[in-house]
C-alpha cells in the first residue's frame, strides 16, 4: 500500500446519515490467516471522497463521486450509471484489532484491511501424548 | 340507470389484485430500497452529444489502463477489457463476492460519424472518459438566408 492512496479511518460516535439514494456498492471479503479484507467498487470516488467509519463495531463506508459531468450543452443520448453516494455498512467481529484498520483507493476501488488482533490468529495447538 | 363503476365494484379478481398488490409492495421494500449498481450489461456506460463531439462515460472500477481496448469501426465503438482478479484468487477464502471478474466487451453506435484519428480516452478513478469530435459532416452547418430584394409591386 502506498502512502499516497491511503484512506484515514475515522472512529467516531455521530455521522451524518446518508440519504437511501445512495448507491450499495459491490463488495468482495475474503479472509487470510492475519486479516480480513474488503474490497469495494467506487468508480468516480477519490482518496478524499472516501470516509471510512468505525463506531461500536460497525464499520461504514461512505464515498461519493467526483467525475465531472458534461454540462446543459451536451444532450443525454443514453444514461446508464449517474454520479451520486455509495454507502455500505458492515458488522465487525470481535477480533479485529480496530486500531489497526487500513485503507487505500485505487482506480475506483477501495481496498480495506482488517487486521485480526494477535489473540484471534489461528494457532497450532500441540497434542501431547501422555507417555 | 344505474352506472357502476367497473373496476371498483365487479371486480371478480379483487382479492387476488389485492394480494399482488401486497407482494409487488413487500418486493420493493426488500429489492428497491437499496439501488445497487451493476447487475445490468457491464461495463454501464453514459453517451453525451453535442453540436461538436460525442462523449461516452464508462464505469470500470478496478480495470487497469493497460487492460482496456477502445476501437471504432465507422459508428461503432467498441470497449473491450479485462477485469483482473485479486492475485491468488484460488487460495483466497471469499466470505462474499460481488464484484466478479473477467473480460466484458460493450459495443455503443455512435449517434453520428465521428473523426476516428482525433478521438481521446481517459481513465480517472474507475471512469473512462472518450472524447469523439463529430466529423465535420456531421456538425451542424448553418445556412444564411439571404433576404430578397424588395418584391415589385403591382398595380
Amino acid at each position: 500500500m502506498t502512502k499516497d492512496d491511503a484512506v484515514k479511518v475515522e472512529a467516531s460516535r455521530s455521522g451524518q446519515e446518508l440519504g437511501e439514494n445512495a448507491f450499495n456498492p459491490l463488495v468482495d471479503v475474503y479472509e487470510t490467516e492475519k486479516e480480513v479484507v474488503l474490497v469495494a467498487e467506487v468508480p468516480g470516488a477519490r482518496r478524499e471522497d472516501v470516509l471510512l467509519r468505525v463506531d461500536k463495531g460497525v464499520l461504514t463506508v461512505e464515498a461519493s463521486t467526483s467525475y465531472e459531468t458534461p454540462g446543459e450543452n451536451y444532450a443525454r443520448t443514453y444514461l446508464g450509471f449517474e454520479p451520486g453516494q455509495y454507502f455500505r455498512a458492515f458488522a465487525l467481529s470481535d477480533e479485529i484489532d480496530r486500531e489497526k484498520i487500513g485503507a487505500s483507493v485505487a482506480n475506483g476501488v477501495l481496498t480495506v484491511r482488517l487486521p485480526k488482533a494477535a489473540a484471534a490468529r489461528s494457532r497450532r495447538i500441540e497434542i501431547k501424548t501422555a507417555d | 340507470m344505474a352506472m357502476f363503476r367497473w373496476g371498483v365494484n365487479f371486480d371478480p379478481f379483487a382479492g387476488l389484485r389485492h394480494v399482488q398488490r401486497e407482494l409487488s409492495r413487500l418486493h420493493e421494500t426488500w429489492f428497491g430500497e437499496s439501488r445497487r449498481i451493476g447487475g445490468g450489461p457491464y461495463p454501464p456506460v453514459n453517451v453525451y452529444e453535442s453540436p461538436e463531439e460525442v462523449l461516452v462515460q464508462c464505469e470500470v472500477a478496478g480495470v487497469d489502463a493497460g487492460d482496456l481496448d477502445v476501437s471504432i469501426t465507422g459508428e461503432t465503438l467498441t470497449i473491450k477489457g479485462t477485469k483482473r482478479p485479486p492475485p491468488d484468487e484460488e487460495k483466497l477464502n471469499f466470505v462474499r463476492r460481488e464484484r466478479g471478474s473477467g473480460a466484458f466487451t460493450r459495443t455503443i453506435v455512435l449517434p453520428d460519424a465521428v473523426e476516428a484519428d482525433r478521438i481521446e480516452a481517459n481513465l480517472d478513478n474507475g471512469i473512462m472518459t472518450i472524447r469523439l469530435p463529430k466529423a465535420a459532416a456531421a456538425k451542424p452547418k448553418h445556412i444564411e438566408i439571404k433576404p430578397s430584394g424588395p418584391e415589385e409591386v403591382r398595380p
